[in-house]
């Protein structure tokens, strides 16, 4: 590609521009490619993998990050991991395989680094024009794609708690994703805060390296252990889902009683959901720290007061350390609101079918869900039937009106959407539920057309 | 691979890991033979039914695939030479083959002989080949499923067999017609006939369409 004054405006004809190099965008960018585009993918770091790329300056890791769901339910449909990988990899391993998944498919040619997308903008009907912010010192490019999809993930803006007196704290306070190799929590008395999965994995790292660990926990959550019943958690829990109605009942409550008797021993809030409500929080060591003694728990954080945390309970702490493993809010800034459903300035888009832009065609989001299983399957169908979608659009529009009306038909059936309770699990979708969804969007689609 | 059958297998016990026996001949390893490495080119995984596995591609197969400037790579599914036994049907074979696929540094050609024609494509319905060859297929299932990224295929069939039951299913599955060469489904691996048999499927795999 040559360089382009800042007016002139590059055509790129019906090719679809990708944002964002993560697992999900390179899984896009294989399955538009797959079904004959040209595809433009861009990254505003310097290299791929997005959030399990520790060298990217916005990942989210945390020391010692594993998968929480196990190695089948994780994997991409079509290039699975290698068998002899644990049944849990680590995020190293994550890494390593986005980049074997890349270098198969041959997806590195595609991606622009170090390019950030300020604005994309429908024009010309139902075409894209998308602005690349300029490096240092040179002028932006403006391109015109046929399609956009944008696939920056949920983990884009640290979700920060304040709490009064927080300001004149002396002690160090720390988003998760700031915690690097954890060298920092050695030998400290460290405060975590949020009972989800990295506040319940950083309790468990700052259980064994820490001076003393203190978990501050503002509600009841499910924890589940990685493994139930000789098999991982989350596969056998998704295998009972197979059974009839009446028996699944009984035996998911009998798989899930040894931990739900554990927390409440433990004095855990029992929580107010079903398991499958919401990600579960799924590390079998937490409890054990619990139990013996090398992790605290306390509820949640009422003040700081000079150098002491003051919690609700009105106990106190005085920490050296306070890790606040409180999530993210998801932010597409490069796009305008209206065109993801969103109204005021609320984060969380509402998509037809969680995926499409319920005003413009040709505008849709990849691994914008937390389905509380693997994401990498879901994102890989997601993106199958939105390359599908783009692909009759382009040939057959007739029918891509019918597969509109079924799309959106099927955000309907998902009118009470969000089975998440907190603001940060607003994006929580019932696994089985929305996969089935998008089994009946792919089937639409690849339905042969009536002659 | 529909998302039905995905989901269906998530759900289902994974074969058991096994250490398989995958022969690779890269280009590069050719001493007396004058080839053009190229890197984009797709690598080509060969499978068979033969209980040599690997070994009976060794001394043809390989060699010319790799001539023609291909990364070549012949794989011993479970049971089959250096590959220790394990359980497992032809899912579990199709699996063997996905895995060695996984391998590879690019998407790859599957090459099934025989019955291993029968797992290449349950393997090409799980993995986006580049293309799926079948060289006198057996056991193909009765209804094989649609391979995933619509890759080429190509049948190829002995002149003695070309009206047999299974090689006229598989023609009609995928809606190709047979390619036939001149020998019988025993002649693939060595003799004349499997080198017109090469002569063949290797300008196909060049071929741009």
């Amino acid at each position: 590609m040559q360089e382009y004054s800042s007016q002139a405006v590059y055509d790129r004809g019906e090719a679809v521009c990708v944002i964002g190099a993560g697992a999900s965008g390179l899984i896009a960018v294989k399955n538009l490619r797959e079904n004959g585009f040209e595809v433009d993918c861009y990254e505003r770091d310097t290299v791929l993998g997005g959030l399990w790329n520790p060298e990217n300056q916005h990942s989210p890791l945390y020391p010692n990050t594993h998968l929480v769901t196990s190695r089948s339910q994780t994997e991409i449909p079509d290039f699975p991991m290698p068998d002899d990988w644990p049944d849990y990899p680590s995020s190293a391993q994550m890494l390593d395989y986005l980049k074997r998944y890349a270098a198969h498919f041959g997806l590195a040619e595609h991606i622009w680094y170090g390019s950030e997308i300020s604005h994309i903008e429908p024009v010309e009907g139902s075409r894209f024009e998308v602005v690349v912010k300029p490096a240092a010192g040179s002028a932006a490019r403006r391109l015109r794609y046929g399609a956009v999809i944008i696939a920056t993930g949920h983990h884009a803006v640290p979700n920060l708690p304040a709490y009064s007196g927080q300001d004149l704290f002396r002690g160090t306070v720390l988003h998760s994703s700031q915690l690097g190799d954890g060298s920092r929590l050695r030998g400290k008395t460290v405060l975590v805060v949020g009972g989800g999965n990295s506040g319940v994995d950083i309790a468990c790292e700052a259980a064994v390296s820490a001076a003393a660990c203190v978990h501050s926990v503002r509600r009841g959550y499910w924890h589940l252990p990685k493994y139930l019943g000789g098999e991982p958690a989350d596969y056998a829990l998704a295998r009972l889902r197979r059974r009839p109605r009446w028996l699944r009942g009984f035996l998911t409550d009998r798989l899930l009683k040894g931990p739900r008797e554990l927390s409440a021993r433990m004095g855990m809030e029992a929580p107010d959901h079903r398991h499958t409500d919401e990600e579960p929080v799924r590390n079998g060591r937490y409890l054990e720290h619990v139990g013996d003694g090398s992790i605290e728990r306390r509820p949640d954080i009422a003040r700081f007061d000079g150098g002491e945390v003051v919690f609700t309970d009105g106990s106190t702490l005085r920490p050296d350390v306070v890790v606040l493993a409180t999530g993210y809010r998801p932010k597409i800034a490069c796009c305008p609101p209206g065109l993801l459903g969103v109204e005021g300035d609320s984060p969380y888009p509402k998509l037809h079918a969680r995926m499409f832009s319920p005003r413009v065609e040709t505008l849709a989001v990849a691994g914008l869900v937390e389905p509380g299983v693997g994401t990498l399957p879901i994102v890989h169908w997601q993106t199958h039937a939105i390359a599908h979608w783009l692909h009759i659009r382009k040939g057959d529009p007739e029918r891509a009106v019918n597969f509109r009306q079924q799309v959106v038909a099927e955000s309907v059936q998902y009118a009470v959407e969000s089975t998440g309770l907190s603001p940060r699990h607003r994006l929580a979708v019932d696994a089985e539920e929305y996969l089935a969804g998008l089994g009946r969007i792919i089937d639409t689609l690849e339905q042969e057309p009536a002659k | 691979m529909s998302l039905q059958a995905w989901f269906r297998r998530t759900r289902a016990p994974e074969p058991a890991a096994v250490r398989r026996e995958v022969v690779v001949l890269e280009p590069a390893d050719l001493f007396d033979v004058e080839t053009t490495d190229d890197p984009d080119a797709a690598p080509v995984l060969c499978c068979t039914g033969q209980s040599a596995g690997a070994a009976a591609f060794g001394p043809l197969w390989l060699k010319r695939i790799a001539g023609s400037g291909r990364h070549a790579a012949a794989l011993s599914v479970r049971g089959q030479g250096g590959t220790p036994e394990a359980p497992g049907g032809p899912e579990a074979r199709a699996h063997d083959i996905v895995q060695a696929a996984i391998g590879l540094p690019r998407q790859a050609v599957l090459v099934g002989h025989g019955r291993g024609a029968g797992w290449a494509c349950l393997a090409a319905a799980r993995y986006p080949a580049a293309a799926l060859i079948l060289v006198s297929p057996q056991g193909m299932p009765k209804h094989p499923p649609k391979p995933v990224g619509a890759p080429r295929v190509l049948l190829v069939v002995g002149e003695t067999e070309t009206q047999s039951k299974e090689a006229r299913a598989a023609a009609e599955a995928y809606g190709v017609a047979p390619l036939t060469f001149p020998g019988t489904a025993g002649d693939v691996f060595e003799g004349p006939a499997a080198e017109a048999l090469l002569d063949a499927v290797l300008p196909w795999l060049g071929r741009e369409d």
